[in-house]
């Protein structure tokens, strides 16, 4: 093109300067909840006594070390834009049901964690392909929920189910620098899906077919394929937050971890990632696990009762959804 | 023609942040005429018509309507003082019948009715915009894309307004169907109203508008008799340059056959389609909607299975199984529709542009990110993306340079064959020159390239070879050169029609 390319280039540098105060808008709904949210808990926790001591943020971490595990496993399916598994709660029991029945039976740890990994993948593949032939997750994973907890009952008569003898205490107590091993499990793990999302091609796939189904279709993405992989990476988290709650429990019953599932979607919801898919991250799940327990805590030390805490995370979720789904609009005006 | 002023909004301006979206313009329409508003995305068009709708309070001036200050700061005093707008998108139930959706959505709806009374006052409103052979109690999801546009344009005739804003009512709209669009907005502006026309399309100025403004960076041109205008002109008031050619010169020999297409049917296509592609050639494909174009790319693309017939690439036989087959033989594929189906909107651009070539950049499934950057980066730098705005989100980009990083994305998949439906939809003029010469650069390297488009007058100045197609059928193949506008726009609407049209 001949001519005037000085004004064009003015108004091309202004426009980059446009997009570059709304590239920082975006950055700004990113990041701004997780880190106001902590500085709010830093807050509520130096105005209470008792919250800032080592013994009770490691306890918030142990505790938050089980919803984090599901949340970050969870994340991959929400990000593809599939929702969230309301099987939660009844797929971490079954894990553990089948960690300490399996452990406790034959005594091998090795063929324990083979079970649970194995039969939680199975079933969370089954589900992925229900939802990829086109089935509604929301619906699949409620309904899967409810066959494994019906499943469960009925083996196992309601029956609490013990270990049996074997030694798993160890995993839930075994301790570096003060802090117990399920914490390295919730950060290791974290990491692991971190690192798949981002860095691997299945990763980037769960991103694109969240982000926009039809487009990635026509770049070459399967979207069944790829949703089978999200919840594959799912049912890893579910297992892996199974054993650990085993071990920690020491024992399990049909109805343990009643809150589960909904602590695991408020965590992921907290944490900022998109409920349509393709905007979010494992890390963000991970902090918004921490932070709800930790608001719990934070409760809980002011002596409010059970009632008080749902409705703080509840509000909390109700919160946070509202303000990012307004920032993320005003964004992409 | 000098009628008394209908509207006159007098040093209007508008800022969002830091951008100066409307800056003193004014803007005067008199009443029965047809105005014209040009200019690039960001220009500030939408802008002034968001202004006179109700829908954004500018920050200063004033509005004057028949000579007499008036409030329109919301949409509900703009409707009261006369002003309608026919929307891009149709808010049409389509499950409901087109008298139900007519006659009840409006505020003027009545309380109860009759199925007779309803479909009665439906008539009369689709009569006036030359829907005289549609049935009121057909369901709206039935009805084409015109037809849709038109019923459209009957719910706001319903609201009986002085002045009706159009806003780039023909954008998915095919050249014969346009005209039907054109016809109402010159029978309405003849009844009185003063009629607002945004477009992208030139060729519809120089029919339908009596007088232009053109804008440029938030400020706006006195209004210009069409008269006083030519193409030419116009594209450089609009990009405030002067315009070299706007198309690229085509092939001056072409390659050896790259494409061969034999006998191919697919679903959507009445008789089978025999064309082939050579290195370096430009195949242009055009028809009305429902012709056939739109089926026979996608079959090639793979998201359509193909039926019968024989595609040939290189020589060797072709798997249009899937988009995934398609990709790793080197078939790359921009649909019409960027937003639904091209673009990732919310993530960055350098996602996007790597989503078809993942594999390549790859290790044991890991994504090796340098190499990734480093491709991206190739592909930006060709395409005149900036590459300092690689990790921006590509909703935020205009149109243009969506359909750039649309196109730039199968750069990477080093393709053999380039499919591309609508190169310039929704692209501002200055940008569409730039994909043009784009599409031709690539061509020159030895790729072959269809582009399927409904605007006639793109396929003829882009293309080395024109095909045309009609309900489902190649009707007519040709070099450029044995083509005439004129004559390529009549065999689109397939003769009878033209005859008709005019």
């Amino acid at each position: 093109m001949p001519t005037d390319t000085s004004t064009n280039a003015a108004t091309t540098a202004a426009i980059s300067n446009v997009v570059g105060t709304r590239t920082r808008r975006v950055d700004l709904a990113k990041w701004a909840l997780p880190v106001i949210l902590l500085v709010l808990v830093i807050v509520a926790g130096l105005t209470t006594p008792g919250f800032a001591s080592f013994d009770n943020l490691r306890a918030i971490l142990i505790n938050a070390s089980i919803v984090g595990i599901v949340a970050v496993g969870m994340t991959p399916v929400t990000l593809s834009g599939n929702f969230f598994s309301l099987g939660a709660s009844s797929s971490v029991m079954l894990a553990a049901v089948l960690f300490i029945g399996v452990f406790g039976g034959t005594g091998s740890l090795f063929l324990a964690l083979l079970v649970t990994i194995g039969v939680l993948v199975a079933v969370g593949v089954a589900q992925g392909l229900v939802v990829a032939a086109g089935l509604n997750p929301v619906i699949t994973t409620l309904a899967a929920g409810t066959i494994i907890y019906g499943l469960v009952t009925w083996l196992s008569n309601g029956a609490v189910i013990t270990p049996n003898g074997a030694d798993m205490r160890w995993i839930a107590l075994t301790s570096w620098f003060g802090l117990p091993l399920p914490i390295y499990i919730f950060a290791a793990y974290t990491l692991v899906t971190w690192f798949v999302v981002e860095r691997t091609v299945v990763g980037r796939r769960i991103l694109l077919i969240g982000a926009n189904r039809e487009s990635a279709k026509i770049s070459g993405t399967s979207a069944r394929t790829t949703t089978v992989w999200a919840f594959l990476s799912m049912s890893v988290g579910m297992a892996v937050a199974g054993i650990v709650a085993g071990a920690q429990l020491q024992q399990i019953q049909s109805n343990d971890l009643p809150n589960l599932t909904m602590d695991t979607v408020a965590a992921v919801l907290v944490g900022g990632t998109s409920i349509n898919g393709g905007e979010g991250s494992p890390l963000r799940s991970a902090i918004g696990a921490i932070l709800i327990v930790a608001l719990g805590n934070i409760m809980l030390l002011h002596g409010l009762p059970t009632g008080y805490r749902m409705l703080g995370v509840g509000l909390l979720v109700v919160v946070v959804v509202s303000v990012l789904h307004i920032l993320r609009k005003a964004s992409l005006k | 023609m000098t009628s008394e002023l209908r509207l006159l909004a007098k040093n209007v301006s508008k800022t969002y942040g830091a951008v100066r979206a409307l800056r003193d313009v004014t803007f005067e329409l008199r009443a029965g005429e047809v105005m014209a508003l040009l200019g690039e995305n960001g220009a500030g068009k939408s802008t002034i018509v968001k202004v006179i709708s109700g829908l954004i309070r500018p920050d200063k001036g004033t509005i004057e309507i028949d000579g007499a200050p008036a409030d329109i700061s919301t949409s509900q005093l703009s409707q009261q003082a006369g002003i309608a707008v026919v929307q891009q998108e149709y808010s049409t139930v389509g499950t409901m019948s087109v008298a139900e959706n007519l006659v009840l959505g409006q505020s003027t709806a009545p309380k109860w009715w009759s199925r007779r009374s309803l479909n009665a006052s439906a008539r009369a409103l689709l009569d006036r915009v030359g829907l005289s052979d549609l049935d009121p109690r057909t369901p709206v999801e039935d009805l084409s894309v015109a037809e849709m546009q038109l019923v459209e344009i009957a719910r706001v005739l319903a609201r009986d307004a002085k002045i009706v804003i159009f806003d780039e009512p023909t954008a998915a709209l095919s050249d014969a169907e346009i005209v039907r669009v054109l016809d109402v907005v010159r029978r309405l502006a003849s009844e009185g109203r003063s009629i607002v026309y945004v477009t992208h399309r030139l060729g519809e100025v120089f029919e339908v508008a009596d007088r232009v403004t053109i804008f440029r960076n938030g400020q706006s041109s006195e209004p210009i008799a069409i008269d006083q205008l030519d193409v030419k002109s116009v594209v450089e008031k609009i990009i405030g340059r002067e315009l070299g050619d706007m198309y690229p010169p085509v092939a001056e020999s072409l390659g050896d056959v790259l494409l061969e297409v034999t006998d191919l049917m697919a679903p959507g296509l009445r008789e089978p389609v025999t064309v082939s592609v050579r290195a370096g050639e430009i195949l242009g494909i055009t028809g009305q909607l429902g012709s056939g174009t739109a089926e026979f790319v996608q079959t090639l693309a793979g998201v359509h299975p193909k039926l019968a017939g024989s595609v040939r690439l290189n020589g060797a036989e072709a798997d249009l199984r899937s988009r995934r087959a398609g990709i790793k033989q080197g078939i790359a594929y921009c649909s019409a529709d960027r937003k639904r189906n091209g673009i990732f909107s919310g993530i960055s651009i350098l996602r996007n542009l790597s989503s078809p070539w993942l594999d390549r950049v790859s290790t044991i499934g890991v994504v090796r990110t340098a190499k990734e950057a480093d491709i991206a980066g190739q592909t930006a730098r060709q395409f005149a993306i900036d590459a300092r705005r690689m990790g921006s989100s590509v909703g935020t980009l205009s149109g243009g340079n969506q359909q750039k990083v649309v196109l730039g994305k199968w750069i990477g998949i080093q393709p053999t064959v380039l499919l591309v439906e609508e190169p310039t939809r929704g692209v501002d003029v200055g940008a569409r020159a730039e994909i043009y010469r784009k599409l031709r650069e690539l061509c020159n390297e030895g790729l072959g390239i269809i582009v399927s488009s409904s605007d006639t007058n793109e396929v003829f100045g882009l293309c080395d070879t024109v095909a045309t197609f009609y309900r489902g059928a190649l009707t007519n193949v040709r070099a450029r050169s044995e083509w005439t506008e004129p004559e390529l726009v009549k065999e689109v609407m397939h003769r009878t029609e033209a005859a008709h049209a005019h």
